[in-house]
């Protein structure tokens, strides 16, 4: 009846923004960011990747409700840069370290396939590298 | 190792808490280590390994990474890496005793096998044709099921019999839906028309004058929307366990050290002094119940840990989308979203 739509959780609404920034006026360098239909996957990624970045001095986020499908994230950095550029260094290096991972797997599966076929012709084939010490 | 090592690397478990969990690599934590993240070294220190691929099932380890990223892998391919699955049944006739709601929600869980990248989703097409509602073929697939149950020729009159004997159609099997290709779909799909991953899916029972007439359509849809539309029945991961033993586990103990581990974890060898001990084999195999630190005699001699940056995942497959495949689909995603995002903010700096 008065249940909300589905397609809300992931489909922006009519007029809303992806990303809106507030300026902070108390702190000097610091900003706040509203991204829409985004939940704990992007927060917790983009905070962590912040957080690995020797200009940002605070990085954290929220989801403000569980009704409301949107992250609020808060970032200082240092006085020689804004937040709205640390931001953009962190999609930067995620869709970096992404295409290294895509990549990486890829590769492994390929060699991993090839082994499959031509030496085993069993199910399940293990192989271990350990050089954990 | 040291102690710092072991804060830094490791997650520490002991027989009544669990410390050092989450991951301090960030510049500023250690004095004298950077931390900074970098794609070089990043490029040099991640490992994959694959270590079992069956028809529906990968397990593979990914090594080097931080557990937000890892966790955001096993959630997108939950909730947000698209398949196809029947969304819309139009029901024309049904006089079995299966009520259509009950009927529409069955026939939504089975897994359709077909390419989702081949497909776009409801709202695309509606975007790129100017918001007029309406399936099309770029957007829908739609299959027929039309089963009619009639008493078996020639049947003998037996109650003790099974229905199958009796009667035609008795069971309403996906396998009986038949694909009615649309627009160029019938050309585009020759190699590998649409069919349900599985076709012994019983969807409902019929007797004799009991009938079905259902067009079903599939639309292309995430698991946040509906678990219908999730490529995995599972996807999960694990730290791998490493069992430290820091004094030497002699004789008897040893037998009964090996005893508190899974078999395989824990093997007894003979040492120079003709002495039985114990050491770790494969700590891939253990369970991480921490048994043996119920005992006294253990207690200072071993450290149960985990290691932070190895994550152990088993994805399982519906079988839609075969396993290996499943994670670069994962990663295609987050890509696009970190774009979108990307873009947005580039917008917004433009602006001002």
């Amino acid at each position: 009846m008065n249940a909300p739509d589905r397609f809300e959780l992931f489909v922006l609404g009519e007029g809303q923004k992806k990303l809106t920034i507030t300026p902070d006026t108390k702190l000097p360098n610091a900003a706040t960011f509203t991204i829409q239909k985004e939940d704990h996957t992007v927060g917790n990624m983009l905070r962590m990747q912040l957080l690995k970045n020797k200009k940002v001095l605070f990085a954290g986020y929220k989801v403000p409700h569980p009704l409301e499908h949107c992250i609020i994230l808060k970032i200082q950095t240092t006085p020689d840069t804004t937040p709205e550029a640390m931001l953009m260094e962190a999609f930067d290096e995620l869709i970096k370290e992404f295409s290294t991972i895509r990549n990486k797997f890829e590769v492994i599966f390929f060699f991993f396939f090839f082994f499959f076929f031509f030496f085993f012709s069993i199910n399940i084939f293990f192989f271990y590298i350990f050089n954990l010490e | 190792m040291t102690d710092l090592e072991l804060l830094k690397n490791r997650v520490v478990l002991e027989s009544d808490r669990v410390y050092s969990v989450s991951s301090m690599d960030v510049p500023g934590t250690y004095p004298g280590v950077d931390d900074t993240w970098d794609i070089e070294r990043f490029k040099k220190t991640f490992k994959v390994v694959i270590s079992e691929l069956t028809k529906g099932n990968i397990e593979f380890d990914l090594i080097g990474i931080d557990a937000s990223i890892a966790n955001a892998f096993r959630r997108i391919l939950i909730a947000e890496v698209p398949s196809m699955a029947i969304e819309d049944v139009f029901i024309l006739n049904n006089t079995s005793i299966m009520h259509d709601e009950v009927l529409a929600h069955r026939l939504g869980l089975i897994p359709i096998k077909a390419d989702p990248n081949d497909f776009s989703f409801r709202w695309e097409t509606a975007q790129k044709n100017g918001n007029t509602q309406g399936p099309t073929d770029a957007d829908t697939i739609v299959f027929k099921l039309q089963v009619k149950c009639t008493n078996k020729k020639g049947a003998p009159k037996d109650d003790s019999l099974e229905p199958s004997e009796l009667y035609d159609n008795s069971s309403v099997y996906s396998g009986q839906m038949i694909w009615s290709p649309q627009g160029r779909q019938e050309e585009f799909f020759k190699n590998s028309p649409p069919r349900p991953v599985y076709d012994d899916i019983l969807i409902t029972k019929l007797r004799p004058n009991q009938e079905i007439d259902l067009e079903l359509h599939c639309v292309k849809g995430i698991g946040k929307d509906h678990a219908k539309f999730s490529p995995v029945a599972t996807a999960s991961y694990r730290l791998l366990p490493d069992i430290i033993i820091t004094k030497p586990i002699l004789g008897k103990d040893a037998e009964k050290f090996q005893k508190c581990f899974p078999e395989g974890v824990v093997e007894v060898f003979v040492n120079k002094d003709g002495e039985k001990e114990a050491r770790v084999v494969n700590p891939r195999k253990d369970t991480v119940s921490r048994e043996c630190l119920r005992h006294a005699e253990f207690k200072d001699k071993v450290k149960l840990t985990r290691v932070r940056d190895h994550f152990i995942f088993n994805v399982e497959s519906v079988g839609a989308i075969p396993p290996q495949r499943l994670l670069p689909d994962a990663v295609k995603v987050l890509i696009e979203k970190c774009k979108v995002l990307k873009r947005s903010l580039a917008q917004i700096n433009q602006a001002n």
